[in-house]
């Protein structure tokens, strides 16, 4: 009997080892948002937008499915054992490309060589109008949602794809595309309008990563974000100096938070621009790699852009203060 | 530009901090190299890993000190699942770190790929801590720092006797009616809460290098305990905030690794040129006594005269 | 009746399940030199061991007299057990002898140091109180361990083969010791292997073969009946045994 009490913490060691290890394909339990239905295609999508942007084109004929949830960032989502059940059950797969989806490329490669529909929707777009990323290694910046008429070619190129795939919904796909093409235009119109609220001089955007510069060449902001292209880089100590010392020399208004990214960084920049003289407000959160969620109403494309870029020109148009 | 450097504000945060990750870090890991426990630091910052995300997943909370607190209960938790498994079986220290360690990291990789799971779990930055996000440091992440530090040195001190007897000859403590029990898991503790201090800066896994660096190279030049805890604390808060330094300096370059190459660098030289203990001196030595005894043996001297 | 130094009882110690002491039962007198003698493996170090509280038994248990605390118990062990790799000197450990008297948080004071220096040099050390335990010889590390003991100025000393891999001019030196602390009044009970030294350095013996083969008086209890059970076909040749 003593030989076994002396063997309990080990034994308790391996037992809790095993429950672990059994706990870990739970972890990949769906995201489910639509019921699975025998007769219509299922599309599973990766980010937020391309599942609403699935959605807008298809209306109800195909069901859609969206791995990552609001909020979380697709930069450094790695896919577990379920999420890829998930990806080779649907009929279709829609992921960014340019590497978004930074941890899931082999995925993506083993999916393909399976022979399944695969939709990435970077290989519609036009390759001139994409923009490459500051840091060498000649990366190309992803974040390609936020020009609205990139978007908008992204949409023709999805029911096209989808008309392909499946024909007999061709018409529907067409339709909804003419439709969802005319409420994107009346976006853009109202962010240019409301960007006109703001003077030349006050439209520099500062967040936690470089997420807005399709944003800014398209309206006609600068943008500048304290970590790199993607938030698995650490921001150095440099880094938040400089962007300090810039943010008080050109009297910037706000500066951002996202809802994706830890807030932490930001709090540093705001206090190492107060130490150079400069009271910074924290203008609000934007909704960076990710669309809003139900509770908040902003869980579309359409209404999660209106909120952030009401939220950037009040947060620009209140302006800071100097010491 | 030194000056400029030397007024940032940012600098002067990050670097505090880390100075005082290095200072704490010197001190406690010079115990724990001489206790042959050197990867305790190890098993034990990855055994923060689950506390962290614990932490937010209960309280939802994004705040440090609520991440921190869960981090200090998982780490006591580690460490004191390592000390019953090597007291009451056959397990040794090693393997029972090895099983623990994993057994826990392995339990908080699995609760981050839950939390991702939740909105709003990226705000609260948990995966910055398995690397570190010394940039981010605030002013009251620093006081915090300060303040445990300033305790952890305090018990140091002293109890100085006390730990110096329980790491050279803990059975004869034992008769002398200390409880080795009590002084050794109060000094586990201690480097649990030098861990948690560190954990921002440096992060899980890099936090044991500064725990077993400066210590090992400052033994390379000490003949005394007290000095050669005293020169470890030295080289971990200069490497803290060289590497500081360098991170200001150069765009892109992260801090807490840029900290570990610094101090990695002095143990590294030392390894070479300490007098007597360093490679270079004990070749020298060796050489030296062969010339010697070749010549010796020429004049015709026996063996040992 | 405090006329004895340690008194122990029913003590049996096992590893695991393996017995290797078993149903001891012994009373040391005060102010004798002890020689405990067995061959090898009989438990000798485990009874030191056993005495010193470093040890749990499994039945049994160590008396000492009352008003006797911790630090009047001297202990001299065998010098492999410890981490010679650390960072300190002769002196240092010496000094440690004084950590009982001191209490938790005071630090060693200069009457303290002197002490220490007259200790070491009573074992012919205090050469050699700067250099590092490292540097030292085997023979000298044992001789510092005794001077840590002799520091504690205790009542009891233990000894687990403090002759052992000495050359003769420390054997003499530590002798010579040993009769010093029993005028002084002082008990030194020691692990001994050598039985030919047995007769001329100690006055009182306990033989040990797992079980207590006999105890007392080196004159009564010291002959070749006693030491071939202890031994059992195992002894070395003796001369000078009754």
């Amino acid at each position: 009997m003593k030989y076994f009490t002396k063997k309990i913490p080990t034994l308790i060691a391996i037992l809790a080892t095993l429950a672990l290890a059994l706990l870990a394909p739970l972890s990949g339990c769906a995201n489910a948002s639509d019921a699975v239905s025998q007769d219509k295609l299922t599309v599973t999508a990766t980010t937020t937008m391309l599942g609403d942007l699935v959605k807008n084109i298809s209306g109800d004929a195909v069901s859609v499915r969206t791995l990552m949830g609001p909020g979380l960032d697709p930069h450094t989502y790695q896919a577990s054992a379920g999420d890829v059940t998930l990806m080779q059950e649907a009929d279709i797969v829609v992921y960014n490309g340019l590497h978004l989806e930074g941890k899931m490329g082999d995925v993506f490669s083993a999916l393909s060589e399976s022979g399944r529909d695969i939709i990435c929707i970077a290989d519609g777009l036009d390759e001139t109008r994409l923009l490459s990323s500051e840091e060498a290694g000649g990366t190309v910046d992803p974040h390609i949602w936020f020009d609205v008429s990139i978007w908008t070619d992204a949409a023709a190129y999805l029911a096209d794809r989808l008309s392909q795939i499946d024909p007999d919904h061709a018409d529907q796909y067409n339709e909804n595309l003419q439709t969802y093409t005319a409420e994107l235009e009346d976006l853009d119109a109202y962010i240019r309008q409301r960007t006109e609220e703001l003077t030349p001089a006050q439209r520099v955007l500062i967040t936690a990563h470089d997420a807005f510069r399709y944003f800014g060449a398209a309206y006609g902001y600068e943008v500048q974000g304290l970590q790199g292209i993607s938030t698995s880089a650490e921001a150095g100590t440099a880094d938040v100096s400089h962007l300090a010392a810039f943010i008080a020399e050109h009297s910037i208004g706000a500066i951002f938070l996202e809802t994706s990214v830890p807030t932490k960084s930001i709090e540093a920049l705001q206090a190492a621009t107060e130490a150079c003289g400069f009271s910074v407000d924290i203008g609000g959160t934007l909704y960076s790699d990710s669309l809003g969620d139900a509770a908040s109403g902003c869980d579309t494309y359409i209404s999660t852009f209106k909120a952030n870029i009401d939220t950037i020109v009040d947060g620009l148009k209140g302006g800071g203060t100097d010491d | 530009m030194l000056n400029t450097l030397l007024t940032d504000y940012t600098f002067q945060t990050v670097a505090l901090g880390a100075a005082l990750l290095g200072l704490v870090s010197g001190v406690l890991g010079s115990f724990a190299v001489l206790r042959r426990q050197s990867l305790l630091g190890d098993g034990v910052s990855h055994a923060a890993l689950p506390g962290v995300v614990a932490a937010f997943l209960m309280t939802g909370s994004k705040n440090t000190e609520t991440l921190l607190a869960g981090a200090l209960a998982t780490g006591l938790l580690g460490t004191l699942l390592i000390t019953a498994i090597t007291r009451r079986s056959r397990v040794k220290f090693d393997s029972a770190l090895a099983i623990v360690m994993s057994v826990f990291f392995g339990g908080g990789l699995v609760l981050l790929t839950l939390s991702q799971r939740i909105p709003n779990a990226n705000q609260a930055g948990l995966n910055r801590f398995i690397y570190g996000q010394a940039s981010a440091l605030l002013q009251r992440d620093v006081v915090l720092m300060v303040i445990c530090g300033v305790v952890l040195l305090s018990v140091i001190l002293l109890f100085w006797k006390e730990f110096k007897l329980l790491c050279f000859d803990p059975q004869y403590a034992t008769t002398l009616g200390r409880s080795t029990g009590f002084w050794s898991l109060l000094l586990s503790f201690l480097t649990v809460l030098a861990i948690i201090i560190g954990l921002q800066t440096v992060g899980v896994v890099l936090m044991s290098a500064m725990l077993i660096t400066p210590a090992v190279a400052a033994r390379l030049w000490c003949r005394q305990l007290w000095s050669m805890v005293t020169l470890s604390a030295v080289f971990g808060a200069v490497s803290g905030v060289i590497g500081t330094a360098a991170s200001s300096l150069i765009s892109q370059l992260p801090t807490g690794p840029t900290i570990v190459i610094c101090v990695s660098a002095i143990a590294l030289v030392s390894l070479f040129i300490a007098p007597g203990r360093g490679i270079l001196a004990r070749a020298l030595n060796r050489s030296r006594g062969r010339a010697r005894l070749v010549m010796e043996r020429r004049d015709g001297h026996g063996p040992i005269d | 009746m405090t006329d004895f130094a340690v008194r122990v009882q029913d003590l049996t110690v096992a590893y695991d399940a393996q017995p290797v002491l078993w149903d001891i039962d012994l009373e040391i007198p005060r102010s004798s030199l002890v020689a405990i003698v067995g061959p090898n493996g009989a438990g000798k170090s485990t009874l030191l061991k056993a005495m010193l509280g470093l040890l749990k038994p499994v039945t049994g248990g160590v008396t000492f007299p009352s008003g006797l605390s911790k630090h009047d118990i001297g202990y001299v062990p065998q010098s492999e057990n410890v981490d010679w790799d650390f960072p300190t000197t002769a002196l240092d450990v010496v000094l440690m002898g004084r950590y009982g008297h001191l209490g938790l948080v005071r630090r060693p004071k200069k009457a303290d140091r002197v002490l220490a220096l007259s200790c070491l040099g009573k074992v012919g050390m205090a050469a050699h109180r700067d250099r590092q335990i490292a540097e030292l010889s085997g023979g000298q590390q044992q001789r510092v361990f005794l001077a840590r003991a002799l520091c504690q100025e205790a009542n009891i000393y233990f000894m687990d083969e403090p002759f052992k891999g000495v050359d003769t001019v420390t054997e003499k030196t530590i002798v010579a010791l040993l009769q010093e602390l029993k005028a002084a009044g002082k008990t030194v009970i020691v692990v001994h292997h050598d039985l030919q030294t047995v007769p001329d350095y100690f006055d009182w013996v306990a033989l040990i073969n797992m079980q207590l083969i006999d105890a007392g008086p080196v004159s009564e209890v010291f002959h070749a009946e006693n030491l071939s059970r202890t031994y059992r076909g195992a002894m070395p040749p003796l001369k000078g045994a009754v």
